[in-house]
């Protein structure tokens, strides 16, 4: 039961939540960040302070949004586009830094 | 070297290792808690004190920081030894003796049993982006005494409780201080964020300290803001509170099975694949492990009384119940 950030937060980042996050686990795409829900500890400290409400638990990502909890998944586990490994596990954003790529959806998304 | 004797360590002093001080104590054990934090209760006390927990057995509410109270009040009536802001390195066991632990600041612990209820890991604070190699020579990521920052000029850099808290501290004490925080919103305690305001340390939002200079200590920094550019002021102190990142970190070395990289196995006696060292609460892992302080309470209890029968094998594994021996002056029940 991972948290999960949703469309708003597409060509925002405002990365408050990489602030907050204890673990680490909130990798930044190019126009969105990811949670990886295989670091991610349901602590909830990201949620509030994003200044788009991108961030909710799992089970609670409205109705329009549900695609995104599968696509956070996606972003660490299969190729990105132009990529040969998935991010995987790496153990913290601070380590591998920004990951540059987004997922197929995020890439394609339409800004409002 | 400082050493300390005692039949369990218990690393780590959120509410399990806490709760496992309780019941090590109750079982006769001299115990001591160790925990990178320098104060008790863990993620509780660290990430969300105000919070209010609603899944404690026989709480219907309680503050994060109250359970933690309770917690120490209900171990400290059998004064276990505490060893807080200092983070356990190695583990070891010399041929035929009793199992060493020592500590980051060079602390040895003797103990026949380890408890390990470290939750995520020790919490290390995130480092400034710039300027880390002025740790320790003008910055620091804590302030344990205000005296040292008497006539200084202070940046203090964050927007949590910590950054506001430390800044208002620090107000009195040093020349000036100055705050400055990426964002223009705070994360600290409304109440904190408007004494803040009105205090005379110099807010500065939208900006980040962008280089730290000086020849053997720090003497200036540079902020750059979203409205005001690049400027450079005076600082002979920069104290960054960025909050915290944990990871297991040296537990990893101590030679006991590890499962995802970020948990310990335990069999159904909580005990580890290492001899004499146990483990409780969220850092175990088994088959339907749920991750709970409800669950981390139980399996303190089950380890601290299995430590009990492996450190004295004549020993009882049941307790006995805790109603069948009062604290001398317990309260009665209205």
């Amino acid at each position: 039961m991972p948290y999960v950030i949703a469309s708003a937060c597409i060509d925002v980042t405002d990365k408050s939540c990489i602030e907050e996050c204890p673990v680490d686990c909130i990798y930044e795409g190019a126009r969105k960040l990811y949670i990886n829900p295989g670091e991610c500890i349901d602590c909830g400290a990201c949620e509030p302070v994003c200044p788009v409400e991108a961030i909710s638990q799992d089970r609670r990502v409205p109705g329009d949004q549900q695609e995104f909890v599968a696509d956070n998944a996606r972003f660490f586990s299969v190729p990105l586009p132009g990529r040969d490994e998935p991010p995987g596990n790496a153990g913290g954003s601070a380590e591998t830094g920004a990951i540059g790529v987004d997922t197929e959806l995020v890439a394609a998304w339409e800004a409002d | 070297m400082s050493v300390t004797e005692c039949d369990l360590l218990i690393v780590g002093a959120g509410p399990v290792g806490l709760y496992a001080a309780y019941y090590a104590g109750f079982r006769g054990l001299r115990t001591a808690l160790l925990d990178s934090l320098p104060e008790a209760g863990g993620q509780v006390t660290a990430m969300y004190p105000e919070k209010p927990i609603y899944d404690i057995a026989g709480f219907p509410v309680v503050r994060g920081r109250d359970l933690v109270a309770r917690l120490v009040e209900q171990a400290g009536r059998f004064s276990p030894a505490y060893l807080l802001a200092d983070p356990a390195r190695t583990l070891s066991r010399p041929p035929g003796g009793r199992i060493e632990v020592v500590t980051g600041s060079g602390a040895l612990v003797r103990c026949d049993a380890v408890l390990i209820s470290g939750g995520i890991g020790t919490f290390t604070p995130r480092p400034l982006p710039v300027g880390s190699q002025w740790l320790g020579r003008g910055l620091s990521y804590f302030v344990p005494a205000l005296d040292a920052y008497a006539g200084l000029d202070v940046v203090v850099v964050g927007g949590g409780d910590s950054a506001c808290d430390w800044a208002l501290s620090l107000e009195p004490v040093a020349r000036s201080v100055t705050l400055v925080h990426r964002r223009a919103v705070f994360r600290a305690h409304e109440y904190t964020v408007s004494q803040l305001m009105a205090s005379t340390v110099e807010v500065i939002t939208d900006a980040e300290v962008t280089a730290v200079s000086g020849r053997d200590r720090v003497s200036s920094v540079e902020i750059t803001g979203q409205r005001h550019g690049a400027s450079v002021r005076p600082a002979q102190a920069v104290i960054a509170a960025l909050g915290f990142t944990a990871n297991l970190g040296p537990i990893r070395e101590w030679g006991i099975d590890i499962v995802s990289n970020r948990y310990i196995a335990v069999d159904t006696t909580m005990a580890t694949s290492v001899r004499g060292v146990f483990a409780a609460g969220d850092i175990t892992d088994y088959r339907g492990k749920v991750r709970l302080i409800s669950v981390g309470f139980g399996e303190a209890a089950t380890a601290v009384n299995n430590a009990a029968v492996l450190i004295s094998p004549d020993e009882q594994l049941f307790p006995g119940h805790s109603s069948d021996a009062p604290p001398p002056a317990a309260p009665v029940a209205v």
